[in-house]
């Protein structure tokens, strides 16, 4: 069976065996992929799969499966085990699928990769960094190239076709002079191409830089209060709070904190956040959300007001709150109006935070955790590198404490994020 | 199902290979609030073949498992590492380590399998004793999480192994809120085995159930724990924890030779001289381990690795290639999580060997410090500093539990607060849900004794 036929056949049996409403996905793909570990080519993988996965409601109640395997005989197996799931599960009015919208394909990036040209970049990036930061050792760094395809199908007729080719790169290294270490880091992004030397894609060669910069730390003169400097790398370590708080598992579970606060300021007044997986400028979107919706840009947070929630077509049902055509993810944060250059400048006293190892945040938002591969800042210069440093604080007070947002920012492919200055931080 | 000889594709082999067909099964199903928010189940198998040559390695996996595609498996990852040797021609005439054993092993349910039905009516009465004896909670989950990892290897050194390695667990996370915040804790049950050989019985957990909402009560009235270096105790699940992640990682031999700073610290003393670290195989005591392993997904025989012993480090954890390079014997910690993954070095069951103290002469000793009980997650890098979270922890004042804590961070650098640990405890307990990321999450275990030591705690 071609690709569609298994979703069409899948969703045909599923109804002939007694499901209400049905959903499927058909998958395909191929990842190669380069790896270098301990500075040195040592791996050269190839991964083919397919996939087949199912949901299918029966008297409003629910059964999920996925499998493998694509013979007829294993696709009839599963399609009865699926719905004797539903039959076995509770009832719950919210279960539905997305209802019929116009049938689409959507595709963007190669087929196949350009694998010599793979080598030469991942080769050419060895020997940058060699040369470049004598005292870096990339730990790992893997070089992929994934195309796929995948077909949606549900029993409301709704029909799309994607195809996709995109690459990904990953380093993650550490410096060593003599007996000195510095602390891991790592950095990547996703592309459509790479007509452009692996280290310029991302932050790669700042972190590089700031690594070899790191095998001789100190620690801060004294416990203070003070400004943060978050980087675009380090960002997603708080804002995934804001965003999880806005999204089906908090809100069903009813422990939201932004539960009604819809149009309301959530945060300052300088943020605008983004989901635009439509974007030309990401490489890392998509067309379709995983409940059956053509996907659709749209503003999260909007200088600082809640714009909309993250739910899914469940979670919307569930909460009585909009859904929205979106599944979340492909963020892009507003660029503000200060260089990084005149943002240091503007600290009296505090930290450059490029990576925050902290433990999960409480409910409420308090945190704390080691500021890794950071910086100290005082009297508005980067001062030194800095190990068993704490911060703590709490997310919500502190992305209302916006000092600076960056007039730069950094494209990872997924998202793009800039660097945000935050107050009133303790830093110990 | 999938204890297949494969010595049929052997003529296909041309160089150093390995081949392994394998099949992960998962079950997964949660309620929220009573409601079946997650109804679930999943298969992913395929084979796939490595190939070594010259230093570099070619693997290839499909999830077809028929004599074909296996063929056409083992052919592309010749040709790939084909395609490695021709770009690159530095490391021509190495070659692995000739090792080679043979197991078999089928932890499978010896119980009558449960189906879907049954799990969520466990659920639900897990849940209705929830709600109907605690109230006055804002929010239950409860999730039942399934994993059967079951795989056969032949390497072209004589290796074959089958191994069916399932591992059941059930998750209770319980929210309650004072002066209108939330405050959350969960615990976690199951282990080795599937669902069945945990969870037949939900009246076997009510009592767990009623010490964790006693916990969560206390810390929802918690106070900030004093920042600042204490005298602390860790018990088994942080304990685990900061032997996996804080000293475990930075032993991985890959890791060694990536810049980890224990490369620098091989034959000295690391430790207290009563902290004996262990990478455990597959049993300690005569007890199976959370993780088994009995070979390893390279054909080597899987042997405790002894990391630390008596403070001093000993050895570093190895596959086929890290040992040739340090000239030393496998270890048998190569793993590997799905069909399509290759074998890296992975930690199967880390533990401290435990001490003689007993808990509460170690809570006694301390005037002013904290009883660490429980981990959210952790972090640790090249340096051994760590960093974990700690949802439920106590108190110690004048050698007793005080007040319970609000959640907190802890941290340090892993082989200095190894030095300051005086005391071990005499009990053992493993953690039920292990789970590693190191390009591949895996399962592992992490547990042991509760310790004692001085560790930088954060406050507010």
């Amino acid at each position: 069976m071609q690709n569609q036929d298994i979703s069409d056949y899948c969703i045909e049996q599923l109804l002939k065996a007694g499901a209400d409403k049905a959903q499927c996905i058909y998958s395909s793909g191929e990842k190669k992929e380069l790896n270098v570990d301990a500075g040195e080519f040592s791996l050269f993988r190839t991964n083919a799969n397919h996939g087949i996965s199912m949901m299918v409601i029966k008297d409003q109640k629910k059964g999920s499966l996925s499998i493998n395997k694509i013979g007829k005989d294993d696709i009839d197996e599963a399609i009865t085990t699926v719905l004797n799931m539903a039959k076995s599960s509770m009832a719950d009015d919210a279960y539905d699928i997305s209802e019929f919208q116009k049938a689409e394909s959507f595709s963007k990036g190669d087929a196949e990769p350009a694998l010599d040209m793979m080598y030469d970049r991942m080769e050419e990036f060895m020997e940058y960094s060699a040369d470049t930061f004598p005292i870096t050792i990339i730990e790992q760094a893997i070089l992929d190239f994934t195309a796929g395809n995948s077909c949606y199908r549900n029993s409301n007729g709704v029909s799309y076709n994607e195809k996709e080719g995109s690459y990904s790169f990953s380093a993650m290294f550490t410096s060593k002079d003599g007996k000195d270490t510095s602390s891991f880091n790592s950095a990547g992004f996703s592309s459509l191409d790479i007509n452009f030397p692996l280290h310029t894609g991302g932050s790669i060669n700042r972190l590089l830089k700031e690594s070899a910069e790191h095998v001789r730390t100190k620690v801060i003169p004294k416990k203070f209060t003070g400004d943060i400097i978050v980087t675009p790398d380090c960002i997603m370590s708080f804002m995934g709070f804001i965003l999880g708080n806005l999204s089906d598992f908090r809100l069903i579970a009813g422990t939201s904190l932004f539960r009604e606060h819809m149009n309301k300021q959530i945060i300052h007044e300088s943020l605008s956040i983004h989901s635009k997986p439509l974007s030309d400028k990401l490489s890392g979107g998509y067309f379709v959300t995983s409940d059956g919706y053509k996907a659709e840009d749209l503003t999260i947070i909007d200088k600082g007001i809640l714009q909309s929630f993250l739910l899914s077509l469940y979670g919307s049902k569930k909460t009585g709150l909009d859904k929205v055509p979106n599944s979340g993810g492909s963020l892009i944060i507003d660029t503000g109006d200060v260089p990084f250059e005149d943002m240091v400048q503007s600290v009296n006293e505090g930290i450059l935070l490029s990576r925050f190892s902290g433990g999960s945040p409480s409910d409420n938002g308090d945190f704390s955790g080691v500021a890794k591969n950071s910086f100290y800042i005082k009297n508005g210069k980067v001062q030194y590198p800095i190990s068993e440093t704490m911060v703590s604080g709490n997310i919500i007070d502190m992305f209302q404490k916006v000092k600076h947002i960056s007039s730069e920012s950094v494209n990872f492919g997924d998202e793009i994020f800039p660097w945000i200055q935050l107050g009133g931080i303790t830093v110990s | 199902m999938l204890n297949t000889d494969l010595n049929k594709f052997t003529s296909h082999f041309s160089a150093y290979t390995e081949l392994r067909v394998q099949e992960n099964r998962n079950n997964h199903i949660s309620m929220v609030n009573g409601d079946v928010m997650g109804n679930s189940i999943s298969s992913s198998s395929g084979v796939s073949s490595r190939v070594y040559k010259d230093g570099n390695w070619g693997f290839s996996s499909s999830p077809d498992l028929s004599d074909s595609a296996v063929e056409y498996v083992v052919k592309n990852a010749s040709d790939n590492v084909m395609f490695m040797n021709r770009r690159q021609k530095e490391q021509c005439g190495f070659i692995l380590p000739d090792i080679s054993g043979h197991h078999e092993i089928d932890l499978s349910t010896q119980h009558i399998r449960n189906d879907q039905k049954q799990w969520i009516e466990f659920l639900r009465n897990i849940d209705d004793y929830i709600a109907n004896k605690f109230s006055f909670l804002s929010s239950r989950t409860v999730v039942l999480s399934g994993l059967d990892m079951e795989k056969s290897l032949l390497t072209s050194s004589g290796s074959t192994s089958y191994s069916m390695t399932p591992r059941g667990i059930m998750y209770i996370s319980l929210t309650m809120e004072n002066n209108g915040e939330p405050v959350d804790l969960m615990d976690v049950f199951g282990g080795l085995g599937q669902l069945e050989d945990h969870f037949l019985d939900p009246s076997h957990f009510y009592n767990d159930i009623d010490i964790l909402v006693a916990h969560l009560q206390k810390k929802s009235t918690g106070v900030y724990a004093d920042a600042g270096l204490k005298d602390v105790i860790l018990d088994a699940d942080l304990a685990g924890i900061l032997a996996h992640e804080a000293i475990g990682h930075t032993t991985e031999a890959d890791l060694v030779l990536g810049g980890s700073v224990a490369g620098e610290f091989m034959g000295e003393q690391v430790a207290s001289e009563l902290v004996t670290l262990v990478d455990y195989a597959n049993t300690i005591d005569e007890q199976v381990c959370p993780v088994p392993v009995y070979i390893d997904d390279e054909g080597t025989p899987s042997k405790d690795t002894v990391i630390i012993e008596d403070g001093s480090l000993k050895s570093f954890m190895h596959n086929k290639d890290s040992a040739r390079h340090f000239d030393t014997k496998p270890t048998g910690n190569a793993r590997a999580y799905a069909f399509s993954d290759e074998p890296l070095i992975r930690m199967r069951n880390t533990a401290i060997r435990p001490g003689k103290s007993s808990l509460d002469e170690m809570i006694s000793s301390i005037d002013d410090g904290y009883y660490l009980m429980k981990s959210s997650n952790g972090q640790a890098d090249s340096t051994s500093e760590f960093m974990f979270g700690v949802p439920l922890g106590y108190e110690i004042k004048g050698g007793k539990l005080g007040n319970a804590i609000k959640d907190t961070t802890i941290s340090g650098v892993a082989f200095d607060v190894l030095k300051t640990i005086d005391m071990i405890s005499s009990d053992m307990t493993w953690s039920a849900g292990g789970m590693c990321g190191k390009k591949q999450w895996i399962p592992v275990g992490m547990g042991g004794p509760a310790i004692k030591c001085k560790v930088n705690i954060g406050g507010r």
